[in-house]
C-alpha cells in the first residue's frame, strides 16, 4: 500500500468532495475511498471521525440524522458554503503543488 | 453486536463523558455495525466480519486529540477550584480561631479541627499539580 502521509495531508480535501459530491455517512465515505481507488488506499475509520470533528468544527460541513439502517439513525454530512469556497481553493492549491512536484520529478522513469 | 458496543466502550474508556462524546460513541457504533452487515453481505461469517470491522478501525489517537483541542479551550478549573479551597478554609480556621480564643480562652484546641480542615486546600493543591 502506498505510503500514506502525503495523502493524509489531504484528507479533508478528499472528505470534502465526497461530501460534496452527494451528502455522506461514515462507512459509506470509507467504502467509496477503497472502491475509488480499488483499494490501494484504505482510510482508517478512526482518522475518518478526527476529520468530520475537524471539519464540522471550521463549519465546513454540518450534520443531519437520517434514514434508519440497521439497528439505529445515520448521521449524514452535507457541506456548507464556506466547505465549497474551501473546496476550490483546496483544488485550486492541489494543482499548483502538482504542477511544482512534477518539475523535479518528470523524467525519472 | 455486543463485542462492537465493547470495543466502543473499550476505546473510549478514557476520554471524558460528555453530550459530544456520546453522540460521537453512537456514530461509530452505528457505522461499524453497518460495516458488519454488509461484510457478512459478501459473506463473511458474523464473527470475521465483526473481527474485521474493528481491526480495520484503527487507532482513535486523532480523534482523542481533536476533541482533546476543545477542552483546552474550557477554563482550567482546578486553579479557581484552589483559590477558593484557601480562602474558604482560611476564613474557617479563623472562626474556630475566634470562638476558642472567646469562650475558652485557656484551652487551646483550635489547632485540630485547623489539621482537618487543612485537608481541603492539600488535596485541591495536588489536583491542581497534576493538571499543570
Amino acid at each position: 500500500m502506498i505510503r500514506s502521509d502525503i495523502i493524509r495531508g489531504h484528507l479533508d480535501s478528499i472528505i470534502l468532495k465526497l461530501i460534496f459530491e452527494q451528502d455522506q455517512y461514515g462507512y459509506e465515505i470509507s467504502k467509496q475511498i477503497s472502491e475509488r481507488t480499488n483499494d490501494r488506499f484504505q482510510i482508517k475509520e478512526a482518522t475518518l471521525y478526527a476529520v468530520f470533528q475537524r471539519l464540522e468544527k471550521k463549519e465546513l460541513i454540518e450534520s443531519y440524522l437520517g434514514s434508519i439502517s440497521h439497528g439505529g439513525k445515520r448521521k449524514y454530512y452535507r457541506i456548507t458554503t464556506l466547505g465549497k469556497a474551501f473546496l476550490r481553493e483546496a483544488a485550486e492549491e492541489w494543482k499548483e503543488t502538482k504542477e511544482i512536484i512534477d518539475l523535479f520529478m518528470e523524467g525519472l522513469d | 453486536m455486543k463485542k462492537i458496543n465493547d470495543h466502543v466502550e473499550e476505546l473510549f474508556k478514557d476520554v471524558s463523558y460528555s453530550e459530544e462524546t456520546e453522540a460521537i460513541k453512537l456514530e461509530i457504533t452505528q457505522n461499524l455495525e453497518e460495516k458488519v452487515w454488509d461484510l457478512m453481505e459478501q459473506g463473511k461469517s458474523e464473527e470475521d466480519a465483526i473481527n474485521k470491522a474493528i481491526v480495520d478501525f484503527g487507532d482513535i489517537g486523532d480523534l482523542k486529540q481533536e476533541l482533546g483541542n476543545k477542552k483546552t479551550d474550557k477554563k482550567d478549573l482546578t486553579k479557581l477550584n484552589l483559590g477558593f479551597s484557601i480562602w474558604g478554609s482560611l476564613l474557617i480556621i479563623c472562626l474556630f480561631i475566634f470562638i476558642n480564643f472567646y469562650y475558652t480562652p485557656h484551652t487551646i484546641w483550635f489547632v485540630y479541627p485547623t489539621f482537618c480542615v487543612l485537608w481541603w486546600p492539600l488535596s485541591m493543591y495536588f489536583y491542581w499539580l497534576r493538571k499543570n
